[in-house]
């Protein structure tokens, strides 16, 4: 009589209760610029007294476009300034059952399109000071943040991270980093990476789909729709910070730091590290500043965020094998709320659950998240 | 042995209105759409999405001239407030892609009063 092996059966999960944790990697907050003007530092009264009078400051001083709107199809809206309190926020994660947010700014994503480097670095430490005040010293402990820097001015970024650190909810660095020009892995951003690495904070970079009506991914002339932008800007953002991470030796030279890659889904991920570990090993000549495969620093030091998951039309289990090749140990669930393209908790849950084993699938859903930032 | 279930009468259902019952443990949406009752699951098969509290829309097209950019304003599709999928509520599919199906169910009507047969 064939025997029944139940092993493989008796370790997976089923229901999102057998979680332990579930830690939403990318919860986003929707900060207005009256919420941080009372926060802009008096050294910069006369950006706040230019900012005070601007009628449309995220045309005219952020520059957040679309092609066409970009959520008149969902109810939670794109853009428009609702999630701005612990109380809030908090009622989002309760509605999925969520344990922990790590909150990343919204208007703020789109920081790097801010044109006065002035005022980019005043709104900086407003929204860090606005954050501050309003999330952190709530108390609530279920509420994490990730604290902002602007690409513009890497020092005085840096003095910010050694500001903020200390905090007890902040868990790591916000970089927004569409529209972001050298891209990300320029050594003017090593002050960054070096605050970052002391105070022993991960490095988050999330992207943007509309400040890059002038520079790489997107010239947006063309894109008719904020469909076009929005497919691309995701996966092509990150795809050229990864590679610039990487080629120029970022996690080389910090090898204690950790990078985060939100918002871009998870298919992208295997095609980019072939591609890399192809190039390294055929013109290892002109990658000096490279010790290791560009696929081991990955699985080192790097992580992404699971928003959006895409729609697998032909096979739901696609998904599963993505993550299977990407590498599941550096996955982790995020919701991206409340954003309307939002993934809820068992979006990824059901679709992972039987593919892989239970303890795999905690990692995945917060266990990961939790050692990575101590929560 | 499906029986019917009151959810409203006539009055309180006029033309374009819905109402969202709890029928033996789950959530039914009857629409007065066209001046016919259609009765669909509310649940988003999407993504779990309490569906039928979206907007009632209609469609836009591209004319057959291939240029004009036309609105066909018979609003007989409920659009999920979560990620905007779009159901017929007349047959329950998807407007883009008939794969993907709501559960429907027979509507009565006896005298005022609106029954959904289940």
């Amino acid at each position: 009589m064939a025997s029944v092996d139940n092993t493989a059966e008796n370790n997976k999960v089923r229901t999102l209760d057998e979680l332990d944790i579930i830690v939403d990697t990318d919860a986003h907050i929707r900060e207005t610029v009256g919420d941080l003007l009372p926060y802009v530092d008096d050294r910069y009264g006369g950006a706040k007294w230019i900012i005070e009078r601007t009628e449309h400051p995220e045309r005219d001083i952020y520059s957040l476009t679309h092609s066409l709107p970009p959520s008149l199809h969902a109810e939670r809206g794109g853009w428009s300034a609702d999630t701005n309190t612990v109380d809030k926020k908090l009622n989002e994660l309760d509605e999925f059952n969520i344990d922990y947010g790590i909150v990343d700014p919204g208007l703020n994503l789109v920081l790097p399109s801010v044109n006065n480097e002035r005022i980019a670095v005043a709104l900086t430490n407003a929204y860090n000071s606005w954050l501050l005040d309003n999330f952190l010293d709530e108390g609530n402990h279920r509420l994490k943040a990730n604290l902002l820097v602007s690409h513009h001015k890497p020092e005085m970024s840096a003095e910010e991270i050694d500001r903020m650190a200390d905090e007890k909810d902040i868990v790591g660095v916000a970089f927004p980093s569409t529209g972001v020009i050298p891209p990300v892995g320029h050594e003017r951003y090593d002050p960054i990476y070096q605050a970052a690495e002391d105070n022993d904070l991960p490095v988050f970079f999330h992207g943007a789909s509309t400040n890059t009506s002038h520079v790489f991914p997107l010239q947006r002339m063309y894109n008719q729709t904020y469909t076009e932008d929005h497919v691309i800007v995701h996966p092509f953002s990150q795809m050229w910070n990864l590679s610039s991470l990487i080629f120029q030796g970022v996690p080389e030279r910090f090898p204690d730091l950790d990078f985060v890659f939100q918002e871009s889904g998870v298919g992208w991920i295997p095609y980019l590290m072939w591609r890399m570990d192809d190039h390294y090993l055929e013109m290892n000549y002109e990658l000096p500043l490279l010790g290791k495969m560009p696929s081991e620093y990955i699985h080192d030091q790097v992580y992404f965020t699971t928003q959006p998951l895409g729609h697998t039309e032909d096979n739901p289990k696609h998904l599963a094998m993505a993550i299977e090749m990407a590498g599941p140990e550096n996955i982790m669930y995020s919701s991206d709320l409340p954003h309307s393209d939002f993934d809820p908790p068992s979006e990824l849950f059901n679709r992972i659950r039987s593919h892989f084993d239970g303890e795999t699938v905690k990692d995945i859903m917060g266990e990961t998240a939790n050692g990575l930032l101590n929560l | 042995m499906p029986s019917k279930h009151k959810v409203a009468t006539k009055d309180e259902l006029p033309d374009g209105s819905r109402v969202i019952a709890e029928i033996s443990g789950q959530e039914i949406a009857v629409f007065h759409v066209d001046g016919n009752y259609h009765a669909v699951s509310n649940y988003c098969i999407h993504q779990g999405g309490p569906l039928c509290e979206g907007k009632l829309t209609g469609e836009t097209y591209i004319d057959d001239n291939g240029w004009d950019w036309n609105y066909d304003d018979d609003e007989k599709h409920i659009t999920c407030p979560w990620h905007g999928w779009l159901f017929d509520v007349t047959n329950g599919e998807n407007i883009h892609n008939s794969k993907y199906k709501l559960p429907t169910y027979p509507v009565e009507v006896n005298d005022d009063d609106i029954y959904v047969v289940r």
